[in-house]
């Protein structure tokens, strides 16, 4: 068995697991958030139990829609709240951050822990080893009754990432060439394993970046390795030959580097997100601001992933760089990623943004057009007004 | 009939990638269930969708379909707009699982070129076949028995509540 099957096995109970089998699982950690769990809510009562399995393994996150942007919102959150009192789970509702990096920061699931989110995101904690399902909220509901998730046994293929990145390139470009390579349905009902020399050297920050868009790739699991060999169908790459990238409009698999679409002008950028949020990101960015100033035709919106992280760019004197140099600091949350709210755009819109999708629509108008990249990327375009190389406004390597 | 699991229906023809976030897009995610279905399929090719949707209608689409957000708005606007059957030569997991679970019946199967828009198919879960407008047969992939057990239940929750009421004896 594979690192994911002896997890599986055993969080079902099981000496041994195989590929294709449907099993039970205990679940460590259920989570939904404003827009997942407020649907979860009728279908929990409807099952007829009086409590959630276990307390201390449910939460509740606001980070969609906060602070409140119209009054259904507001009520979802109350719902959520009254919910959350009365079964005597928490809820993080002071917006605290983006629930991916929330989890991140404040439960120490151990590798190997089973976190059942109600958000398609919720790979991003294969960053460090759990093995973390993606749900809606009719399986969260379930999943808080029960305390158990029903799954088969995915089959996995491994990702090795070897090799050095070349100055200017990121871990968001390696996630991008990634998809680009494999398309959006590349692993559909696949766990992905990663693995490599660049792996075993990587940040958090930034296997959770790759993490993160696994489900771009269509993943069911995500499962960064700490073993050189997964023995499991391999795929090889060399970092080394990576480029700066962007995922063009409509998908985030349509991947062409930066350098061939460099001097299209862009209208708004937004650096941030749980794609792209942590404090690297934002070291990452602000070294273009120390110099240039956002361009005159873009609204720039900086978009922490977490109260940790807005505090950690205050005492580094990032966030002052960001706001002299004219963008605007949000609150941490989701907002602008998914079209929610705190800048959506027209259909003359022209986007280059950190965040994890570039589907139609999914800012605001369908015809805006969305191009994802790297925090230095972004930054390069936000301020030439434009889409520019990393090293463009400033020099890389070295503040 | 729900029980049997078989669906007869006029065809809603779409192509490939139809993502959630066209099925139903961002902004909708906070309005009342009652008004998800007056924007469903907003983001997609097909505007008159939401208007022109009947009870038992059968969308048939290409491959990955509802890939991308978890959100469950996306599937339940197309069953609370009438939408009895998904036909698609793939799904985003997901969203797949999302419409088993409140009872949205899904079939994966390849049609390609087969179907027209507007045709009235029938469609067998249970055996994955598909019967066509001149009585040729598509073979599509019958699901496992959890898969059909949850369908047949009305969705998961129906599901596990009688699990649970049977444990408790």
């Amino acid at each position: 068995m594979n690192e994911i099957e002896q997890f599986l096995a055993a969080a079902a109970g099981k000496v041994a697991v195989k590929v294709g089998e449907d099993i039970t699982v205990r679940v460590d950690l259920a989570m939904g958030h404003d827009v997942t769990a407020p649907l979860a809510l009728a279908p929990f009562d409807a099952i007829g139990v009086s409590k959630v399995f276990d307390t201390g393994k449910v939460v509740f996150i606001l980070d969609h829609t906060y602070p409140a942007p119209t009054v259904q919102a507001r009520q979802c959150h109350n719902e959520m709240r009254d919910f959350a009192q009365r079964y005597g789970f928490r809820l993080f509702d002071k917006g605290e951050g983006v629930c991916h990096q929330l989890l991140s920061e404040e439960f120490a699931l151990p590798r190997g822990s089973v976190l059942v989110g109600a958000d398609s995101h919720t790979c991003t904690a294969g960053a460090y080893g759990v093995l973390a399902f993606g749900v809606g909220s009719t399986e969260l509901a379930a999943a808080m009754a029960t305390g158990t998730l029903d799954i088969e046994v995915p089959p996995a293929e491994a990702i090795y990432l070897d090799g050095v990145l070349a100055p200017g390139v990121y871990a968001k470009d390696v996630v991008l060439r990634l998809i680009g390579t494999f398309g959006t349905g590349g692993f559909t009902d696949k766990a992905v394993i990663f693995c490599g020399s660049w792996v075993r050297q990587a940040s958090l920050a930034e296997k959770m970046t790759i993490s993160n868009m696994a489900i771009e790739m269509g993943a069911m699991l995500s499962y960064f390795s700490q073993e050189s060999d997964p023995g499991t169908v391999a795929h090889r790459f060399d970092v080394a030959e990576f480029v700066p990238l962007l995922a063009c409009p409509p998908t985030p698999a349509n991947v062409r580097p930066v350098a061939e679409l460099a001097g299209l002008p862009v209208t708004q950028v937004v650096i941030g997100s749980c794609t792209n949020g942590r404090l690297a990101d934002m070291r990452e960015a602000a070294a273009v601001f120390r110099t240039a100033r956002v361009h005159e035709g873009v609204n720039c919106i900086v978009l922490p992933a977490s109260r940790r992280v807005a505090e950690a760019m205050e005492q580094e004197g990032l966030t002052a760089i960001f706001l002299q140099a004219g963008a605007v600091v949000t609150n941490p949350g989701c907002g602008p990623c998914y079209g929610g709210h705190m800048g959506l755009v027209a259909a003359d819109d022209v986007v280059v943004s950190t965040t994890n999708r570039n589907f139609p629509g999914r800012m605001g108008a369908k015809e805006a057009r969305i191009y994802l990249a790297s925090p230095r990327t972004a930054a390069e375009a936000a301020a030439a007004g434009m889409i520019a190389l990393p090293g463009t406004a400033a020099g890389l390597g070295g503040e | 009939m729900a029980e049997e699991l078989v669906y007869s229906g006029r065809v809603w023809l779409f192509g490939d990638s139809v993502d959630t976030d066209q099925i139903l897009p961002g902004y909708a995610m906070s309005y009342p269930r009652e008004q998800l279905r007056s924007c469903v399929m907003a983001g997609s090719t097909r505007q008159n969708f939401a208007a022109e949707v009947r009870p038992g209608d059968i969308i048939v689409a290409g491959g990955n379909f509802g890939y991308g957000s978890s959100r469950e708005q996306a599937p339940l606007a197309l069953k609370d707009a009438g939408v009895a059957l998904i036909i698609a030569a793939s799904f985003g997991r997901i969203f797949r699982r999302n419409a088993i679970n409140i009872g949205l019946a899904v079939l994966q199967a390849q049609t390609g070129g087969q179907v027209q828009d507007g045709d009235i198919i029938t469609a067998d879960i249970r055996s994955g076949q598909v019967v066509l407008p001149d009585r040729s047969i598509i073979n599509g992939q019958a699901p496992g028995e959890n898969v059909i057990a949850v369908l047949a239940a009305g969705g998961l929750i129906n599901k596990v509540r009688l699990q649970l009421a049977k444990e408790r004896g």
